[in-house]
C-alpha cells in the first residue's frame, strides 16, 4: 500500500503538470456548459416560432370576452376572432388555410352538449386538448341557466374523481408527508452518473498510461523498485484519483450554470441518502473498467498499433448507452433487468433504473452489486495477471493467444 | 569482504526451452563481478531473475546480511539493458520520483542529484524535460537514478551501450570509484576490454550455462594463453612444424600462431628458424575477446584446456 501510495501520487503529479491534461480537464466542462448554452439557443427559438391557431367563433352566446380570459389564461397560443360564418359555409372558407379552427357557440349546441370544431388540414397537434379549456366556461354558462343556487352549482362544478391511493403511498404518508418530488432522486442519481462518466472517461488514460510505460521502456526500472500489483494499484488509485478531481471540477463549473438556467435548489436534491449508494456504484463501476484498461494498456506497445481485440474492449464502458432507451421506456422490463445483471452495463443502468423507479427492487439491487463486486475482483486478478508479463513485452503487442496463456499461467 | 549475493543452482525455462540452468555465482562486497556472454546467452534472464521482475523455476537466490525473503529493493540499484524514462517530465522529478520509490530522504536525494548531473557534465538541466535530452544524456539520468539512493548492490546490465567514449570513460571512473566506497557491482556487459580491464571476477555464461567462472587474472593465465602475430610470407607447413602450436591461422601476409599453454614465451622464441620472413612480430595474451568470441563461435579454443574452470 505504501509503494501504491507513492506510485499514484506519481501520476496525479506527472498528470497535473501536463499541460494538455489540464487543458483537457477544463474544457470538458466549458464544452458540457457550451452545449447546454447553444442547446438553449435553438430551444429559445423553437419557442418563438411556435405556431398560432387562428380560432375562430360563431358565438351567439355573448360568452367570447369570457373565453377569451380563459385561454389568455391557460397560455395557450391562439389567435381568438369573433366570426359570423355559418356551418355552411365553414368547409369553403377551410380549403387552403392552415392552423385555423371554427367552433359553433349556440343554444342547441349547448343543450345538446356538444361543440363543433371545424379544422383545417393542418392543425396544431394538441389543438384538440387545448379545445377542452372552452368547456369550463360554457359549462358554467348551462349551470347557470338551470337556475340552481350557489351551493348546487359548487357541488355540480366540482365533479368526481377517483383517486389512487397504493399501499406503499399508504405507507409514506405515515413516516412522511411528502415524497412525491422526482427531483430527489433523479438530481443524485445524474451526479452520480456523472461521476462515473467522468472517471470512467479520465479512467481510459489509465491505458494510455500503461502503454505508455512499455513505449518509454521505464517499466524494468520502476519494478525494481515496486512490485508490478503495486504498480497496477499506483495507476488505478491515481487516475480515480484524477478522475474525482475532473469530476469536482467539471461540477463546480455545470452545477451553478444548470441551477441559475433551471432554476433549481440542486443542493436540496442532492445530499440525501441515496447519494451514497450511487456513488458507491459509480466506483464501483470505475474499478471495474479501470482494472480492464490497465491490463489492455499492458498488452499495447502504442495506442496507434491496437489491435481489434483492444479496440473493442475499449468500447465496453459505452454498453450501457444502449440500455438507456429500453430502461427509460420501462424501468422494470426484461431488457433492464438484463442491463442490471451484466457487469460491464450493470452500474450505467442501475443508476438510470434506480432513478426511475418508485419503489427499489432491493433483490435486484442487491444481486447486482454482487455481481459487480465480483467481477470487479475477477478482472482485477486477471489485469494483475496480464500486467506482469506484458507491460515488459516492450515494442510489442500481445495477441489474444498469449494474453490467454498468461492467464492461465 | 562478506558475500552480499549468492546465486544457487539457477534455473528457468520457457515453455519447454530452457534459457538458464545450474547458473550459480556470488558477489562480495566492493568487488566488481562481471557477467559475460554472447547475445541471448541468458545474462539479461538471469539478471531479472534476481531482480524478482521473473521467477526461476528452479535453485535459489540469497541476499545477505538481509532477513526473510524478500528482495531488498531498497538496497539495490538496476539499470537495466533496456531502458527509458517517462517522456513530458523534468529531470529532477523523475530522479526524486525514482529515489522516493526506495524510500531514500528526499533533501538527500536531491543534494546527490545535483552532484551526479554536475559530475556528469549536466548542470543546469534538472529542469530541462526528459524529451529534450540526447540519447547519451538520457542513459546519464539513467545512470544516476540507478545510484542515487546510494546501494549496496549495483546491477548494471550493458551499461555502456551507446555510450560515446567520453561518457565511457566517465562511467568507468564512477563504477570504479563506488566499488572502491564498498558498493558491490553486478556488470554484464559485451565490451571485453572495459570488462578486462575493470572486473575483479568474471563468470561466462553460453547458451544458459556457466563457462568460466573465477578471478580475472585466473581466468587470464588459466585460458589466455600466448600467441604469437608474425607479419610476412611463410610456408604454412613449415610453421606448422614449430614447436608448442596449438592452432594456426594464417591470412595473406598475416599468421596467428596459438602456443599451448605452459609455453614459455622467451625459450620459444628463441627455436624460431633463422628463414623465417619477420616484418612484425608481437607476442601476447589471448584477449577476453578473443576468448569471448571462440565461445559464441563455438570454435572452443578452450576445449583442449579441459574443463579446469568449466
Amino acid at each position: 500500500m505504501h509503494n501504491t501510495k507513492k506510485v499514484a501520487k506519481w501520476e496525479i503529479k506527472r498528470n497535473l503538470k501536463n499541460k494538455t491534461f489540464i487543458i483537457g480537464m477544463f474544457l470538458t466542462p466549458i464544452l458540457i456548459v457550451g452545449f447546454m448554452l447553444l442547446g438553449d439557443l435553438f430551444g429559445g427559438s423553437d419557442d418563438d416560432n411556435q405556431e398560432t391557431t387562428n380560432v375562430f367563433i360563431n358565438d351567439q352566446l355573448a360568452i367570447f370576452s369570457e373565453l377569451k380570459q380563459t385561454v389568455e389564461s391557460a397560455n395557450i397560443p391562439w389567435d381568438l376572432q369573433q366570426t359570423d360564418l355559418t356551418e355552411e359555409e365553414v368547409s369553403n372558407a377551410l380549403a387552403d388555410t392552415e392552423d385555423t379552427a371554427y367552433l359553433f357557440l349556440n343554444e342547441q349546441n349547448l343543450n345538446q352538449g356538444v361543440v363543433p370544431a371545424y379544422t383545417s388540414e393542418d392543425i396544431a397537434p394538441y389543438f384538440m386538448d387545448q379545445v377542452q379549456v372552452v368547456t369550463g366556461p360554457l359549462q358554467a354558462l348551462q349551470i347557470q341557466e338551470l337556475g340552481l343556487t350557489e351551493d348546487e352549482k359548487n357541488t355540480l362544478t366540482q365533479g368526481i374523481q377517483i383517486k389512487e391511493i397504493t399501499t406503499e403511498e399508504l405507507q409514506a404518508q405515515n413516516q412522511t408527508t411528502s415524497e412525491t418530488n422526482p427531483m430527489e432522486r433523479i438530481v443524485p442519481g445524474a451526479f452520480a452518473g456523472f461521476i462515473m462518466l467522468s472517471i470512467v472517461f479520465t479512467g481510459m488514460a489509465i491505458f494510455q498510461s500503461a502503454s505508455q510505460e512499455k513505449k518509454d521502456k521505464i517499466a524494468e526500472i520502476i519494478l525494481s523498485s515496486v512490485t508490478p500489483a503495486d504498480l497496477m494499484q499506483g495507476k488505478i488509485l491515481g487516475y480515480f484519483v484524477l478522475g474525482l478531481l475532473q469530476a469536482v471540477l467539471s461540477i463546480s463549473i455545470v452545477l451553478p450554470v444548470v441551477a441559475w438556467k433551471f432554476d433549481l435548489t440542486i443542493l436540496e436534491y442532492l445530499l440525501v441518502p441515496e447519494l451514497f449508494l450511487y456513488i458507491g456504484i459509480a466506483i464501483l463501476g470505475y474499478l471495474l473498467f479501470a482494472s480492464i484498461f490497465v491490463g489492455v494498456g499492458a498488452t499495447m506497445a502504442d495506442v496507434s498499433t491496437a489491435g481489434n481485440f483492444q479496440g473493442m474492449v475499449m468500447m465496453l464502458p459505452f454498453l450501457p448507452f444502449i440500455f438507456i432507451g429500453p430502461v427509460l421506456s420501462d424501468p422494470n422490463g426484461l431488457m433492464a433487468q438484463i442491463g442490471t445483471y451484466i457487469p460491464f452495463t450493470s452500474p450505467g443502468v442501475l443508476l438510470l433504473r434506480l432513478t426511475n423507479l418508485e419503489q427499489w427492487p432491493w433483490m435486484e439491487i442487491g444481486i447486482s452489486l454482487i455481481i459487480l463486486l465480483l467481477s470487479v475482483w475477477f478482472f482485477m486478478k486477471l489485469a494483475g495477471k496480464i500486467f506482469k508479463i506484458g507491460i515488459l513485452m516492450y515494442g510489442k503487442n500481445a495477441t489474444p493467444a498469449e494474453i490467454w496463456k498468461w492467464i492461465r499461467a | 569482504m562478506g558475500t552480499v549475493l549468492t546465486v544457487k543452482d539457477l534455473g528457468k525455462a520457457f515453455k519447454e526451452r530452457k534459457i538458464i540452468s545450474n547458473i550459480s555465482f556470488e558477489v562480495n562486497q566492493g568487488e566488481i563481478m562481471a557477467i559475460l556472454g554472447p547475445n541471448g546467452a541468458g545474462k539479461s534472464t538471469t539478471i531479472r531473475n534476481i531482480m524478482g521482475i521473473m521467477y526461476p523455476d528452479e535453485g535459489t537466490i540469497t541476499f545477505h546480511h538481509r532477513q526473510g525473503e524478500t528482495i531488498p529493493r531498497n538496497k539495490i540499484g538496476y539499470l537495466p539493458e533496456e531502458r527509458g524514462l517517462y517522456k513530458n517530465v523534468n529531470v529532477m522529478d523523475i530522479l526524486l520520483y525514482l529515489a522516493e520509490l526506495k524510500d531514500y530522504p528526499l533533501d538527500r536525494a536531491k543534494q546527490r542529484a545535483l552532484t551526479y548531473l554536475k559530475k556528469f557534465d549536466l548542470e543546469g538541466k534538472e529542469k530541462v524535460n526528459v524529451e529534450e535530452l540526447s540519447k547519451g544524456m538520457g542513459q546519464k539520468v539513467q545512470f544516476i537514478a540507478s545510484i542515487i539512493h546510494e546501494p549496496e548492490l549495483l546491477i548494471l546490465d550493458e551499461p555502456f551501450s551507446g555510450l560515446d567514449p567520453v561518457s565511457q570513460e566517465l562511467f568507468k571512473q564512477e563504477i570504479y570509484q563506488l566499488a572502491k566506497n564498498g558498493t558491490s557491482i553486478l556488470l554484464s556487459s559485451h565490451q571485453m576490454n572495459l570488462v578486462e580491464e575493470m572486473a575483479d571476477r568474471l563468470f561466462m555464461i553460453h547458451r544458459g550455462q556457466k563457462v568460466i567462472y573465477g578471478k580475472m587474472e585466473d581466468v587470464k593465465t588459466e585460458y589466455a594463453n600466448f600467441k604469437c602475430t608474425i607479419r610476412g610470407f611463410n610456408n604454412k607447413a613449415a610453421l606448422e612444424q614449430l614447436p608448442d602450436i596449438n592452432r594456426l591461422e594464417q591470412e595473406g601476409d598475416q599468421s596467428i600462431l596459438y602456443l599451448n599453454k605452459d609455453v614459455h614465451p622467451a625459450k620459444w622464441l628463441q627455436q624460431l628458424p633463422a628463414d623465417l620472413q619477420i616484418q612484425e612480430l608481437t607476442i601476447d595474451r589471448v584477449s577476453l575477446h578473443e576468448i569471448f568470441i571462440d565461445i559464441a563461435t563455438d570454435r572452443n579454443l578452450l576445449q583442449e584446456e579441459g574443463d579446469v574452470y568449466a
